[in-house]
Formats: C-alpha cells, sequence, structure tokens
C-alpha cells in the first residue's frame, strides 16, 4: 500500500499541472493515469497556445484567462512552446461586424491586435487564399500537448511525486464517508495497487463523470466530439483561424512538420465509443481550403477525435470560477475539475491546487506561473538540424530518426511502449503512420531484452489496430497508396496471422 | 516531338507487362514497355502465388467468386504461363521450386508461413512445418530483420549476427556478389558452432547471383541453407524483376524507363499513340496495340479519389466498389477491404469492358475483383492474365 497526500486521477495537461504545482508547494501526491500521458482530449486537440482571440466575442472571460496564459506559459516554457504568431483572415462575404467587434473586444481585454493588408498577409503566409480581405495578426502560438505533460511531469518526479501510467482506477476507497484512497489496476500486468490519501482530486476530463461514479457522486456532463485532420506538410507558419464565430474547421496550426486543421463539433454519449464521419473529414478539408487552398490536394495522414468534457449546467454546491472551467467539491474527500482548455492548464491546476490548500488549511502561495518548466533542454524535441546531422542508420525515414537516437530513448526511459519513443522522436508520425518502422523499434527493443518477442507481436497487433484507426477516414489518394502497401507488407510479405 | 513506332506497347514493367513483353517479343512481335518507375514486384516476396485458398492452387481458383479474373483464363493457359516463367527463370539462373499440383509454404521475417506456389530456389529448404530445427544468421545493424520474431514461435532455433561492415539489404546483396565478401562469411561461418539442421539468412544472398550462392554456401557448409523475404527492398522481388527484365531484352524488346505516360492519341475506335514528356520533349510512342499493366493503387494503375477510383492514362471505367466509407472494413486484419475489388473489368479478349478501342488489353493488378491479398494470388494472377492477354493480342494483330 502506498500512502501520499492527494491522489490526482488523471494523466492530461489538467492533471499533470496540479501535479506539479503540487510538488512546488510540497505536497506529497500521486497521480494515475489509465493510458499514457495526454491521452485523452489533451493529445487530441490543436495543440494551440490560444491568444484569447477565439473566444474574444462569445467568451471575453474565457478570452482573458486565455491571454493571460498565454503569456505565462510564453514565459515558462520558452523552449516548448513555438512563437508562431497568428492571423484571424476575414475571407469575402465574412462579417465585418464581427471583425469590428472581434477588435473592441480584444482592446478591452489588452489582447494585442495588428490589422494587416491581404498583400502583407500573403508576405507572412505565402499559402493563404489571395482572395482574403483583410487579417488580424494575434500572439497565437503552437504547442505539443504530449511534451507539455511530461515537462509539469518532470517537476512531479524531482520532489518524489509518485507516478502511475497505464493504471487504471477500478476503486474509490470510502471510510465513514469520506474518499481514503483508491485501488489501480496495472493495465499490463493487472496487478491491483492500493493507493491512500487524504484528497482525491478527478482530472479525469471526458471521463469525470464515471470516476466521480466510484464514490458514489455525479458530474453532470455533457460530451462533445472534435474532429482534427493531419497533413503531410507545413502548409503555413503561423496559426490560421477564421474571422467569424466559432464553427467547424476555422483553425489550421502548425505543428513540427506537419499541420493541423479542425475541429467539428457533435454531441456524444460514451467517451470511450467514438468514430469519426468522413463527412467531418470532408468538412474540414473543405473549410480548411477557403483559407489555404492547397488542403483540398494536399495528403492528409491522419484523422482524429477527442471529447470536450463541458458542465450541462452551474450547481449551487459548485464553485463557478470562470465559464470556462468548474472545480466541484463533492463534500466527501473527492474533487472533481473539469471544463477548460488546454490553454488555461495551469490556471485551472492553481485554483485546484488552492482549494485543496485551503481544505488543509494550508498557505504556500502558487508558484506555477513563475518557474520555468523544468527539463525543457532535455525535451525540447528532437530539431531537424539534429537529425539531418544523424543520418546514419535511419530508423524512421519519414521523421528521420536513427536507430542511435531509438536506443538512447529506451535505454534512457527503459520504456516497453513504442508509443513513448513516438512522442518523444516523432518516429511513426510521417506519412506512413509507422508502417515501417514500428516492426524495427519492436525489434530493436527485443534486442535490448525490454520486451519478449511474444509482447512485440502483440504490440505490432495492436498497433496496426490503432494505426488503421488513425487512418481510415482519410484513405484516398497517396494515403491510400501507402496503406495498401503497408497492407502488403504486414499480411503479404510477413504473413501477418489475421488473429 | 520525338516519334517512334512498335507492333505493341506495354504500359507498366511489372510481372503482368513483362510476361505479355516477353511472349510478344518471342513471337517476334516489336514490342516496347514504358515504365514510370520500378514495378511493386521488386517490393515483393519474389514469390508467386497462384491461389492460397486451397492446397492446391487450381482447386482454389474454382473457389473464386465468378467475377474473378483468373475465370477468365483457362486452366491449360494458367498452366502454360506457370511452365513457361519457370522456363525462363532457369534460363536467367534464378530457378524456382514448386509445381501447380500443390502450394508450399515460406518461412515469414515474422516466423509464420506464407503460403505461396513457385518459390526462388534460394527458399526451397524453408521449412513445410514447426519441428525443424533452425539456425538464423542476421547482420549487426540490419534494420529491417529481426531474428527474435521468429524464435518466439520456433523454440528449437537460435542465431548468431555477423558484422558485415555495412547494414542495409541493399549493401549487402550488393557485397555478397563479391568472392572476398562471401568468403569471410563462409569462414565465420564455419567456425560458428552451428548444432541446428538448417540455416536460414535474411533474402540479401546477392543482387542477381542468389541461387548460386546459396549452393556454395551450402557446400560448403554442409548444411541445408535457405532465405527469408524481408520488407522492402526485397531483393528477392527485384531478382525477379530484373530477370524477367533482362529476358525481354534479350528477345529483343525495347524498354522506355522513367518515361511516365501523359497522354494519348485516338481515334473513336482505336488508341493511336501514347505520349511521353521525356527528356524535355514529348514523345509520341505510336503502335498497333496497347497492353494496359499499370498495377494497381501500389503500382500507380489506379487512382482513388475523395469520391471515386479513376484510371489515368486512358480514362478507362473503373468498378469502384462502393463510397469511400464502404472502401475499408473496420477490422484491419480481416482481408475484406472492398477497396481490394477495385479495378477494370475486362472481357474473355482482355479488352476492357465498355471502352471503344478495339486496341487495348488490359492485365494484371489493374483488373477489378482480384483481392490480391484475400485469395493468395500475387504474382500468379499476372503471370496468367499477362499471358491470356498477349495472346489475346497476337489474335487481333493478325
Amino acid at each position: 500500500m502506498i500512502k501520499t497526500d492527494v491522489i490526482i486521477i488523471g494523466g492530461g495537461a489538467t492533471g499533470c499541472g496540479i501535479a506539479r504545482d503540487l510538488a512546488l508547494r510540497g505536497i506529497p501526491h500521486c497521480l494515475i493515469e489509465k493510458g499514457d500521458f495526454a491521452a485523452g482530449a489533451t493529445g487530441a486537440c490543436h495543440g494551440l497556445l490560444h491568444s484569447g482571440g477565439r473566444y474574444v466575442v462569445s467568451d471575453p472571460v474565457a478570452a482573458k484567462e486565455c491571454y493571460e496564459e498565454n503569456i505565462i506559459l510564453r514565459k515558462i516554457g520558452e523552449k516548448c512552446v513555438e512563437q508562431t504568431g497568428g492571423l484571424f483572415v476575414r475571407l469575402p462575404g465574412d462579417s465585418k461586424l464581427y471583425r469590428d467587434r472581434f477588435l473592441k473586444s480584444c482592446d478591452k481585454l489588452g489582447i494585442p491586435t495588428e490589422i494587416i493588408s491581404s498583400t502583407k498577409a500573403l508576405d507572412l503566409v505565402p499559402n493563404l487564399n489571395p482572395e482574403i480581405e483583410e487579417a488580424v495578426k494575434v500572439p497565437d502560438c503552437s504547442i505539443d500537448p504530449f511534451r507539455l505533460c511530461m515537462l509539469n511531469i518532470v517537476s512531479s518526479q524531482k520532489r518524489d511525486g509518485i507516478i502511475f501510467i497505464r493504471h487504471k482506477v477500478t476503486e474509490i476507497i470510502k471510510e465513514h464517508g469520506r474518499c481514503v484512497g483508491v485501488k489501480a489496476a496495472d493495465q499490463v500486468s493487472g496487478e491491483l495497487r492500493e493507493i491512500r490519501g487524504n484528497v482525491v482530486i478527478n482530472a479525469t476530463g471526458a471521463w469525470s463523470h464515471l470516476v466521480a461514479r466510484l464514490a458514489g457522486d455525479e458530474v453532470p456532463l455533457t460530451l462533445s466530439k472534435g474532429s482534427l485532420v493531419i497533413t503531410n506538410h507545413r502548409l503555413t507558419n503561423m496559426v490560421i483561424n477564421r474571422m467569424r464565430p466559432s464553427a467547424d474547421g476555422d483553425i489550421i496550426v502548425p505543428n513540427e512538420a506537419v499541420c493541423l486543421a479542425g475541429t467539428t463539433s457533435m454531441a456524444v454519449e460514451d467517451p470511450d465509443k467514438i468514430r469519426i464521419e468522413s463527412q467531418e473529414v470532408d468538412t474540414i478539408i473543405s473549410e480548411a481550403g477557403r483559407m489555404l487552398p492547397h488542403f483540398n490536394d494536399m495528403r492528409v495522414i491522419r484523422a482524429f477525435s477527442g471529447v470536450r468534457p463541458l458542465l450541462k449546467s452551474a450547481k449551487s454546491d459548485s464553485r463557478e470560477i470562470s465559464r470556462g472551467f468548474q472545480i466541484i467539491d463533492h463534500g466527501d474527500g473527492l474533487f472533481s475539475i473539469v471544463g477548460g482548455k488546454l490553454t488555461t492548464f495551469r490556471l485551472m491546476a492553481e485554483k485546484m491546487v488552492d482549494t485543496v490548500m485551503e481544505h488543509f488549511k494550508l498557505n504556500k502561495p502558487c508558484e506555477t506561473a513563475q518557474l520555468p518548466l523544468e527539463g525543457q533542454e532535455e525535451l525540447s524535441g528532437y530539431p531537424l538540424a539534429k537529425r539531418l546531422a544523424n543520418m546514419k542508420n535511419i530508423i524512421c525515414e519519414c521523421e528521420l530518426v536513427s536507430r542511435a537516437e531509438v536506443e538512447r530513448i529506451i535505454a534512457q526511459t527503459g520504456t516497453r511502449y513504442v508509443g513513448d519513443i513516438s512522442h518523444r522522436t516523432r518516429l511513426g508520425m510521417g506519412p506512413c503512420q509507422g508502417g515501417f518502422c514500428t516492426f524495427r523499434a519492436l525489434g530493436i527493443m527485443q534486442e535490448k531484452s525490454i520486451i519478449s518477442p511474444e509482447q512485440s507481436m502483440f504490440a505490432l497487433r495492436d498497433f496496426l489496430q490503432r494505426r488503421f484507426r488513425g487512418i481510415r477516414y482519410c484513405l484516398w489518394g497517396d494515403q491510400l497508396r501507402e496503406e495498401q502497401l503497408v497492407e502488403y507488407i504486414y499480411l503479404g510479405i510477413l504473413a501477418m496471422e489475421r488473429k | 516531338m520525338g516519334v517512334t513506332q512498335h507492333d505493341v506497347i506495354i504500359i507498366g514493367a511489372g510481372v503482368a507487362g513483362l510476361t505479355a513483353g516477353t511472349l510478344l517479343a518471342e513471337r517476334g512481335l516489336d514490342v516496347a514497355l514504358v515504365a514510370k518507375g520500378e514495378p511493386t514486384a521488386c517490393l515483393s516476396t519474389g514469390c508467386v502465388d497462384i491461389c492460397s485458398l486451397d492446397h492446391e492452387p487450381l482447386h482454389g481458383i474454382s473457389h473464386l467468386p465468378e467475377e474473378h479474373p483468373y475465370h477468365l483464363v483457362s486452366r491449360g493457359v494458367i498452366r502454360e504461363a506457370l511452365i513457361r516463367f519457370q522456363i525462363i527463370m532457369e534460363e536467367m539462373m534464378l530457378p524456382y521450386s514448386g509445381s501447380l499440383e500443390n502450394n508450399r509454404l515460406v518461412l515469414s521475417a515474422l516466423g509464420t508461413y506464407k503460403t505461396t506456389c513457385l518459390a526462388p530456389v534460394t527458399m526451397a529448404a524453408a521449412p513445410q512445418n514447426d519441428d525443424d530445427d533452425l539456425h538464423i544468421i542476421t547482420f549487426t545493424g540490419l534494420k529491417d530483420f529481426y531474428p527474435s520474431y521468429i524464435i518466439a514461435r520456433r523454440k528449437n532455433s537460435s542465431f548468431s549476427a555477423y558484422n558485415a561492415g555495412v547494414s542495409t539489404t541493399m549493401g549487402l546483396a550488393a557485397n555478397f556478389e563479391r568472392e572476398d565478401f562471401l568468403d569471410s562469411f563462409i569462414l565465420w561461418l564455419e567456425k560458428t558452432k552451428i548444432r541446428e539442421s538448417k540455416i536460414a539468412l535474411p533474402a540479401v544472398l546477392g543482387l542477381e547471383s542468389a541461387a548460386a550462392i546459396v549452393k556454395i554456401i551450402e557446400e560448403r557448409v554442409g548444411k541445408k541453407v535457405f532465405e527469408i523475404p524481408t520488407i522492402p527492398p526485397s531483393m528477392p522481388g527485384r531478382r525477379l524483376f530484373n530477370a524477367l527484365k533482362d529476358y525481354f531484352r534479350k528477345k529483343g524488346g525495347t524498354i522506355y524507363w522513367s518515361w511516365p505516360v501523359s497522354g494519348v492519341e485516338k481515334t473513336k475506335n482505336i488508341i493511336e499513340a501514347v505520349i511521353t514528356p521525356s527528356e524535355g520533349r514529348p514523345n509520341s510512342l505510336n503502335a498497333k496495340a496497347f497492353i494496359l499493366a499499370s498495377g494497381s493503387f501500389v503500382g500507380g494503375g489506379l487512382h482513388a479519389r475523395r469520391d471515386t477510383i479513376v484510371e489515368n492514362i486512358f480514362n478507362l471505367p473503373v468498378f469502384n466498389p462502393g463510397k469511400r466509407d464502404d472502401w475499408f472494413d473496420s477490422d484491419y486484419f480481416s482481408l475484406n477491404h472492398t477497396i481490394g475489388k477495385a479495378g477494370i473489368i475486362a472481357d474473355s479478349s482482355f479488352r476492357p469492358k465498355d471502352a471503344p478501342w478495339e486496341n487495348i488489353f488490359v492485365c494484371g493488378g489493374i483488373l477489378a475483383h482480384t483481392e490480391v491479398l484475400k485469395n493468395g494470388c500475387g504474382h500468379g494472377l499476372a503471370l496468367a492474365t499477362g499471358h491470356a492477354a498477349a495472346v489475346s493480342c497476337i489474335g487481333y494483330l493478325k
């Protein structure tokens, strides 16, 4: 049995942010995540560090929070935020009235804007639709959500935080009506762990109603699915937004070598049973194509969905902090934190930990906005210059990842999961979507005796099924061609069994 | 514009196009082959799968749905095409083992078995069941071959790694063509105390001389040796392609290499020429007949758009198995992805159905309803339909 003070359930940006905040305030804690970090909505979003512009007309409170957090993250996460800047582009037919309200509201909230002629905008982003009326420049940025989670976890681990990933909470232990701990099952070995604490924080996003039910509590959630597509190329060096009220497919974000475009919004029931419709993919492409015409003939390499956890209505027993997110005190030692955005994760964590400090009657102020994120040098990704200098024995040809780099990550982390290598090196994230390199990465892990050959066969099958789910709705043109080749390799050349 | 005249022009240099080309050239026709690039044959295991649905391949064919293009070819022609292929490969020093009577197994790099009909002789000694004990050789740093995948399934086997100083499939294959390299390798092999009865290697034993190299190793070491096909670049696939290509040239065939077809000259019922934009100026390649063997999606013969499937050279009518959402089954491993049925429907003379031209023939992977993976008919279907299309073409030219 493990004893700690605070148990955090959920390894998305919010959960990881809470772990960092608790660590910096010296509170012992344990974070439990059923999958990998950023496996829910955190990892299934644009990776956009909002300037606030998107919400400035519809939700000024959230917009202000976004802008303040944008400034903080650019400062504390200098090396993991790409300061791309963003444009809101107004196309022929888009309301000028909305644009005026947009500028006025930005001005009121202090979000810096600059009106740019279409000629100037085309200088900044040559792929823009030349028919745009004008653009407004805002301080949008691009951020890698997985890396962000990892950087928060570094601070926790440096201060003895206990982290369990791939552990699913199966029970919240209650004694005398209070939550005193959880039982969590190791998703690989099946082993059950008991962790005891004084407070349990439910930071499980779209799953929070299900987790709260383990303690007999309720979280009134509405789930909304948003889908995104990834292109094979980085079509823009700036974030591109459509100057109009939020609608489908109106944001394009550059991230390393690719672009992400989305989203859509559809009500769903079960966060574990979501699928993308071809219609959504087509809508995103045609809407994104209105801003960047090349989007229409660009190779789409993957499509995916995330589920937004939206609160149904404000309850009398919950403390409304803003329209962006809420903390619910269930009154039995369980707290749920829901809503919010990737951009405001740090603020959410701060408010959550403030609530816990109050609960413990402690009085140490939050420092997460002042101290830089730790470990940025190590986790600053795998820059192209380094890849090009290291062209020997390339394992992943799409993203130029060398065998040496894969071996280094394996030695450093001891990981048994190809996903952990991908997140650190971009292995398997290019056009073939791991079709070639996963077989190799698993082979190298066998060579290093990290996993058994049986495990690697299981992992390979599992990988191929998951990979297929990710690419299934963008299979036409070159991506379909690539997919047919990969299918031929695994089912033809390698004669992989059907089950 | 440069203008060239041939009897027959074949588009595509895969197994189907080369089978048709070699047959036409043998019959004394002036044949030219236009190829955009290397065919998918270079990515393949080099094995000829006829039909894996039954241990008797011809029996398997009778199980296929009636629209399968195999049913356009008589059993006699399939047999003839296969025998002809074996004779050609024998002549090109790359003999194939196996017969139409029974399928055989080839060991895969995952330790599973691939069912095929004819296998390159370098895979002839591959185990046909789990009893054989194997000693697997790998090469230090080779990224496309991991013996432990195989050993996990064959407890009576072990492996050793040879440090060859090179670590790519192509690099190793090129080195094996050198006598000193082969000699050092065999010396190492002799020093390695191998208990097992057979020696297995990834398919890197030479660019072209693999059959001879396997024989040399077997004689020196005194054990059976066989190759395991690897993921692309696949040497057995390249050897197959090179052998057919060299044979085609030997018989007087012409190859326009890296010349993608960019246009067509045609009348109401005759294709007159195909246009290629080679070497800075367009070329008009004229012929009396044309054979389209440009392959399926991977080969580039078919192209999927978001809403439809097209054939880009002649704009022939393409059988589309449904809407985009229906192209793939939700289970990746089901082999029931209907996209495998897409292609050109041919009539009994191998002319594309519903096309107005009398002098065009189609064969190979571009045909509809092939479902190559599901039916296990890769290369076999290309041999049979390539042969049959050429015969039909000869009949037309007479």
